[in-house]
Parts: C-alpha cells; structure tokens; sequence
C-alpha cells in the first residue's frame, strides 16, 4: 500500500493538538521502523523479541511518563485536555503491538488519577514515581470490579462485584482479596492499582506493591492475545500498604474506565489499521474466480467497505470521546456520570468495530489470514483479549445498564 | 436441561448403531482426549502428546475409525456401502469436535480423500485393495491428506462447477502406465510430514475447463519427488498439521488415478464438497455443545449484581440466544447428514448436483457464521476469564475460525448457495 492510512481515515486535524503532532509522528516512525516493517521476525517469543523496543518507546522517546507533571518528568500531557493526543499516540502503538501499548495503557489509566489536573495527588506521586518511572520498565496491572461468586455477597460497582476489601486504620491500609484476576499482566506487574472496597463498602483504590508482605501471585495464564505480556492471578493476605497509596476520592473508579476505554480503543484501532494495510495488498494482488483481482469483485469489495467504515466510524467515535473527556471541566470531570457513560458505550463500540473489521476482513483472507506469518490472526487474538477485558463479565451487558441508568434514569439495575 | 445432549436433533435420523458408535467414542473421548487438550497449543509441532492420542481413535489397538470406510471383504467397516456414512461422519466429527476441531479435522480428512474410490457406486476395488493393508492392519494412526490449495489461491480450485479446474497448476502427464505429477501444494490437512497417503487434484492439461481434464490421484507420501515443508504456525487448530507439498516429477502407477476423465471431477463434486460441508458442520456443532458446558457451568457459578449470571434478564437474552443457536444447528447438521443419507432414496438428490451443493455450503456456511459469532459473544460473557485457556472457549474460538474460512471461504459458500437459489450463471 503506497498510501498513508491517515490519508484514507480522515478526521479533522484541528482535533489532535498541534503541539502533539510531533510526538504522534516520533511514535509512528517506531511502530513502522522497530516492529511493522520487521514483522515476519516476529511469530512467538513476542515478551522477549519486543523487550528491547518497548525500552526504546518507553524511555527513548519517552512515552513511559506521558502521563505524569512536568515536575516529576513527564511533558505535561497531564490534563484531559491530552486525551485526543493521548488516544492519537496510542492507535499509534496499536499498529505496532498491543501488548505494548496495553502495558501503557494500564499503567497510564491507573496513575491518571493521580497524576491528571485537577486531581494531582503528591503525596503519592512522590512515593510512587522513584520506584516505578526508573530506568527499567516498571508494570503496572488492574483488578477491576467484576464477576462475583455464587452465594458471596459482595460489595458493588455498578452491578459488578468489588472482589477485594481494604481496611484502614491510623497506621496505613490493609488489602484483602483472593485469587483476584487482574485485566491483564498480572504475572508482570510490579505495582497494583486495585479497586477494593471499604468499610462503608464504596469503591476505592489501593496501590499494592508487587512485593509487599501477603501478595501471592498465582501461576502464569494462557491467554488468547497479548502474549508479550503474561496474566496470572493474585491474592492479597492482609497487604500492609501505607496510607498515602489508597485513594478514595470519588469517582476515581470511574475515571480509570474513562481512560481505559479511550485508550484500549485507540491500541485496537492502531491494530485494526495496520490490518488494513494488510488486507489492501492482499486484495490488491490477490486473484479468484480465474484471474479478476479480488478487490474488483463486487462481493468481496462490499467485505472491504465494511471493513474501512468499522475502522472509520469507530476511529471519529473514539476522537469524539477523547474530545469530550478533553472538556470534561463543565460536567464534573472524567469521572462524572456523563462522561463515564460516554467513555463506557463508545470504548465498547470501539472494540466491536475494530473487532468486526478483524473479523470480516479475515473472510477474505482465507488461510494467510489464520497464519501467524501475515500477523494478522495476532491483531485478531489481541483486540478480542482487550475487549473481553474491557467487557469484564457478562459481555457489554454491564455497560448497557450503565448506559440505560443514564439516559433514563434507572433506579434499580 | 440435563446435558448437552438433549439439545434438538431428529431422533430419527439417528440410528441405533450411530447412537451406539456415537457413546463409544465420547467415552473415549471424554476420559482420553479432553483431559489434555490444553496441552494442544504448545505441543503443535511435535504432537508428542497428540500422536497416540490418534493411535486410540484411528489405530487397531483403539477405535480403528481409520479403516471405517474400507469394504468388509479388505478389512474395513464397510462404511462405504452404508446408508448411514452422512449420519456416521457428521457424529464422529460432532463428538471429536466437542472436545477440539483441530484434532476432528487431522482425523477425518484421513477418510475425506478415500470416500472418493470407497464409497457406492463408485469402490475402486483395485485401490481399495492396495490402499486398505496400510489402513486396516496398523496399530498406529495412518492419515491421509486432499492436497488440493495452491499457492495462487484454493477457493477456485474448490469451485468446479464454475471453474471446472482450469486453475489448476499442478499437472499430470501419463507415460507409460506412470502419472508424472509435478506441482505445490499448500496447507492440506495432515501436511508437515504428517501423510501417509495423499490425493491430488491434478489437471491433464493446463489452462482446460473440461471436466475431463481433471485428475485426482493418489500419491503416497514416501514416493520420490514429494517434499513436504515445516508446519504453519497458525492461530489454532494445533493438532492438524499443515505445510507445502512439493511434487517434482512423481512418479505413481497409472491406476493410482481415482477413476478416469470425468468421473474424477464427478466424485470430487459428489464427495469432497457436501461430506466436507457436512463434517465441518459436525465439528462446529461439537464444539458449540462443549462452548454450552462451560458457558452453563460459568453463568451458573459467577454473578453480576449479587445473582448468578443466568439469573439477570439482560444476560439471561445472550445466553438464551446462544443456547437457541445451538438448538438450531444442530437440527441443520443433521438435517445435511440426512441430505447425503438420501441420496440413493426416490426423493434424495445426487451429491454432486448444484441443490446438495448449494444447501451444503448455505448450512455450513450459517452454522460457522453463527458459532463465530457465538463463541465471541460467550467470550465476553466470561469477560477477564474468557481469555483464559482454562475455559476452554477460547481454544475453540481461535480454532472454529477456520471452519468458516477454509473449503474456498465463506464467500464461495455464498456464491454457490445463490448460484443454486437464483439460477445464476455467472457467480
Ligand atoms: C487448518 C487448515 C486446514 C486446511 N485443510 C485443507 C485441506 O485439507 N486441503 C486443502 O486443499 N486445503 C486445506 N486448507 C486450505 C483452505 O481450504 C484454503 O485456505 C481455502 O480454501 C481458501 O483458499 P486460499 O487461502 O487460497 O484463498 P483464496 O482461494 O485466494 O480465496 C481468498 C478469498 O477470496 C474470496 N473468494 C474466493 N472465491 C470467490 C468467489 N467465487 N466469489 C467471491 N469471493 C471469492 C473468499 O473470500 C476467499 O476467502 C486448510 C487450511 C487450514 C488453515
């Protein structure tokens, strides 16, 4: 394809700031130079094969501290107002490798709620930025609220249960919570941002250090996708953690959703693109019914549309939700009821657009789309990793009551 | 509900030596098969922990499902000359599929080429006789392979009522009373060295779109001149293997062609593309009654707002709808088994007619549209455990992906369908 894809998947330019640009392009010239055009090096063994370029964009260009002040040395992209250009570098990384840009993508969620104006919260970014913005890649994984067990009434989250608990006292917290499942890169993890509840059984997050007294995590998981990264359970027995790391400031919980959303949305749309670079060559060069080429075929071309306008239309829904996070102000925040709904129904119809475009695309692939060579059954395997994550349980059920329990003012779901 | 089982299927489609067959091979299947299928993935190119798990079902010293074909006067079952095979195929291939497709594939592709020279009316007693000792008197599984993708595409070769095999580059040269074949291969089902045996479709005359020029012959894997590759690293399917095949200059006897101009094309249409249909069917109905075993046993342990997952009205409607899918399909698969079940009755059609192959690829290509959709759809009803290997539903996601797209894609499913339903020419 002798095409750029953002000459194709238009969007108005005004809509990234122009001060991003630059950054945007830094990290689009890694995903082309370290991994795209390398790609068939790459068929396993993607933890260790992309170890050495997940340093280079995380330390190098710098996207390690992206969310964090000036102060503590990041380039002050700590406002919602970066959300377009936040959303922007991460559909970037996406064409590269998810996995990488789903590590990011936690760690950035979870420190955005400290880290982002107006809520910056020192006393933690002073504890927390030493021990996990150094030299080395430092992870970060999420225990979200989700699936409850049968006859264990748990404290809730909008419907989904808060699986851990957290104590406080005088001295610091106490975190409790069994064979808990972390979103992702549980086995990695140094740091977890874990969503507990308290005494008065609301939501809050505790950051549990990966070596603290009590954590046990449990044995690797196979996954479907994301495999430069692994899962694992862990169970935290009476965590001591200090004071400072449990935040319980309203709303926090849903401020996380509002940039997990955004920005796996835009790491499964960067994989959906690049897969459409794929598919553009294949149906290029590709011949069926004795000679005609396969993107002439009417057919096969009405696949080829579906596929660019799920691209397209997910791509302005995921830039529309970054804007409105971006002038969260007058509506109480990130985390206000309005907006957390937005960032829940659009992230949700992110995934099922990019993953629609996966999967039809993949139909007129044939066996080269099945075949790690042409890497994209890995795209396919990555994006329905995060939008199972992203789903939690009950698939977008839970985000269907959350989207009815604000549009019409639900009282008992 | 109590199991499974109970999901719809006509009652008397099935008869009592298929419902017999069928809890034989689930025992096994059940006590040998679905204990280790987790292993599969890794274990995808050296099938140290697959390879005699097909000795129990294929071996003498287990089922020997793979002499089943074969007439009884040679060894065999006698399958071929049953008016069950469509009921036969379609059970084993729904009971293996329950537990993995990939293996369901490895072991029935090994009687998909040999229905071909088995099968009423068309028993090439002289291959029967050759092939059956290498099939009936092994204790090990034996596999056989259709070799028919090429590099330049597989979904016109498949479709020979349009194309009649004019694509075809792999050609066949008789001299003397030896098939010189010379051409490449790729991806058939018990590739990467995995063969003993192989059936290729080759054109007598390249660039022709008579019928007649069309040459299916089998070619056994140890012949000079056959090279097969490394096998592809695929997304699933781990316990089939599947490679390049390159033949220079093979050279087999002038007998090893299946029957002769014309027939062959005749038996590859009649065979091949509805029992193909009718096996991917089973499969993928397999695997959706075992997605409906651990969908049941998660949607009744796990909650959302403090009720288990089954009892919330809202989820309640998903996994309703999937249950009802499966319903559904698994009346279509046997209702496509009974298609070719009735074929040698006064109101059954000829397999090879544009209304078998037309209904056979709509119902296969419904049911893998269906489960696609399904098995995504359950996926994120586990949500952060979907993922997770230990559900198994991913497994079978990842494999039942390309039921959909192999056997010329759902695009020539599509094609073929309105062919027959609109009298189109062109398509
Ligand atoms: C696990 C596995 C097992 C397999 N087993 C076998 C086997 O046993 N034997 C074997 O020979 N091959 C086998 N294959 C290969 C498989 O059957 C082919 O990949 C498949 O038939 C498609 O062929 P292709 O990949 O060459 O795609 P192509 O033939 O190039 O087709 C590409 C796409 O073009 C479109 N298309 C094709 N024809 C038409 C049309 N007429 N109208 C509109 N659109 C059309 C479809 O979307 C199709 O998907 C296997 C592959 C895998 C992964």
């Amino acid at each position: 394809m002798n095409k750029k894809p953002d000459d194709v998947f238009i969007y108005p330019k005004t809509w990234i700031n122009e001060d991003a640009r630059g950054f945007v392009a830094t990290v689009e010239d890694w995903a082309r130079k370290e991994i795209i055009s390398k790609r068939l090096e790459y068929h396993k063994e993607y933890k260790r094969l992309f170890a050495e370029k997940r340093k280079k964009l995380l330390f190098d260009i710098g996207l390690d501290k992206i969310i964090l002040p000036e102060k503590y040395g990041g380039f002050g992209w700590n406002t919602p107002g970066r959300a377009p250009d936040m959303f922007s570098v991460f559909l970037e990384i996406g064409k590269a490798d998810a996995t990488i840009g789903f590590m990011a993508a936690i760690k950035s969620a979870c420190l955005a709620i400290i880290a982002m104006e107006p809520g910056i919260d020192e006393s933690l970014l002073d504890e927390l930025v030493p021990k996990y913005f150094s030299e080395e890649p430092k992870n970060v994984a999420v225990i979200l609220p989700g699936p409850g067990i049968l006859n264990v009434e748990t404290p809730l989250f909008m419907g989904r249960s808060i699986m851990a608990s957290v104590k406080s006292t005088k001295a610091g917290n106490t975190v409790v919570g069994k064979d808990l499942r972390p979103t992702g890169g549980g086995a990695d993890a140094d740091l977890f941002c874990v969503v507990c509840a308290d005494k008065a059984k609301k939501p809050c997050i505790a950051f549990v250090p990966s070596d603290a007294k009590g954590l046990k995590k449990g044995k690797p998981i196979k996954e479907t996708g994301l495999n430069a990264c692994t899962n694992a359970d862990v169970s935290f027995e009476e965590v001591k953690v200090p004071k400072p790391y449990l935040v319980k400031r309203d709303n926090a919980v849903q401020e996380i959703y509002a940039w997990l959303n955004l920005l796996f949305g835009g790491i499964s749309l960067g994989a959906a693109i690049n897969f459409y670079e794929i598919l553009y060559d294949w149906a290029d060069t590709r011949t069926i019914k004795g000679g005609g080429r396969l993107k002439e075929n009417p057919l096969c071309a009405s696949v080829l549309a579906d596929v660019a306008e799920e691209i397209s239309s997910a791509r302005l829904l995921g830039l529309g939700l970054a804007h409105i996070m971006a002038q969260s102000g007058d509506k109480g925040g990130v985390g206000s009821p309005s907006v957390y709904t937005f960032a829940q129904m659009i992230g949700s119809s992110m995934q099922k657009g990019a993953l629609a475009a996966l999967n039809h695309g993949m139909e007129l692939m044939g066996s080269a789309g099945y075949a790690k060579e042409w890497h994209v059954e890995k795209h396919w395997r990555d994006i329905k990793t995060i939008q199972a994550y992203l789903a939690g349980v009950g698939s977008d059920i839970p985000v269907k009551m959350d989207i009815a329990r604000f549009f019409y003012d639900l009282k008992e779901v | 509900m109590n199991s499974f089982d109970e999901f719809s299927r006509p009652e008397e489609y099935v008869s009592p030596g298929i419902k017999h067959f069928r809890m034989v091979l689930r025992n096994l299947i059940e006590k040998e098969v679905m204990p280790l299928r987790r292993r599969f993935d890794e274990d995808w190119d050296e099938h140290k922990l697959i390879e005699p798990l097909f000795d129990r079902i294929m071996g003498n010293k287990g089922l020997g499902t793979q002499k089943s074909l074969f007439p009884e006067e040679v060894g065999g079952w006698g399958l071929g000359h049953s008016d069950h095979l469509g009921g036969f195929a379609y059970a084993m291939a729904e009971e293996v599929g329950r537990a993995d497709t990939g293996f369901a594939v490895a072991f029935l592709v090994t009687l998909w080429p040999l229905l071909t020279i088995l099968v009423e009316p068309h028993v090439n007693w002289r291959l029967a006789r050759e092939f059956a000792p290498m099939f009936c008197n092994s204790d090990k599984a034996v596999f056989a392979a259709m070799c028919m993708t090429e590099p330049q595409g597989g979904a016109d070769i498949e479709n020979l009522e349009l194309l009649k095999g004019k694509t075809i580059r792999t050609t066949a040269r008789l001299e003397g009373n030896e098939w010189v074949i010379n051409g490449h291969k790729l991806w058939p089902t018990n590739t990467g060295g995995v063969a003993d045996l192989m059936a290729v479709p080759c054109t007598t005359k390249p660039g022709s779109d008579n019928p007649d020029d069309y040459a299916l012959i089998f070619v056994p894997a140890d012949t000079k001149g056959v090279t097969q590759g490394r096998p592809y690293e695929k997304a699933g399917m781990a316990a089939d293997k599947n490679s390049d095949i390159w033949f220079e200059d093979v050279r087999v006897p002038s007998w090893y062609r299946a029957h002769g101009p014309g027939t062959d094309a005749k038996v590859f249409m009649k065979f091949i593309i509805p029992l193909g249909n009718v096996g991917s069917m089973g499969m993928l109905v397999g695997a959706m009654l075992n997605l409906y075993e651990r969908l049941y046993e998660f949607v009744s342990t796990r909650t959302y707002n403090n009720r288990p997952l089954k009892e919330n009205d809202a989820i309640a409607g998903l996994i309703g709808k999937i249950a009802g899918d499966i319903d559904v399909c698994r009346v279509i698969g046997h209702e496509a088994s009974m298609i070719i079940d009735r074929r040698n009755k006064p109101y059954g059609k000829p397999l090879d007619s544009p209304e078998v192959i037309g209904k056979t690829r709509n119902m296969k290509k419904f049911i893998a549209d269906t489960a696609v959709e399904d098995f995504g759809l359950a996926m994120d009803v586990l949500g952060v455990y979907g993922v997770d290997r230990d559900w198994d539903i991913e497994k079978h996601w990842r494999d039942i992906k390309m039921i959909q797209l192999w056997m010329g894609g759902k695009q020539l499913c599509q094609m073929e369908a309105t062919r027959y339903f609109y009298n189109c020419k062109t398509l």
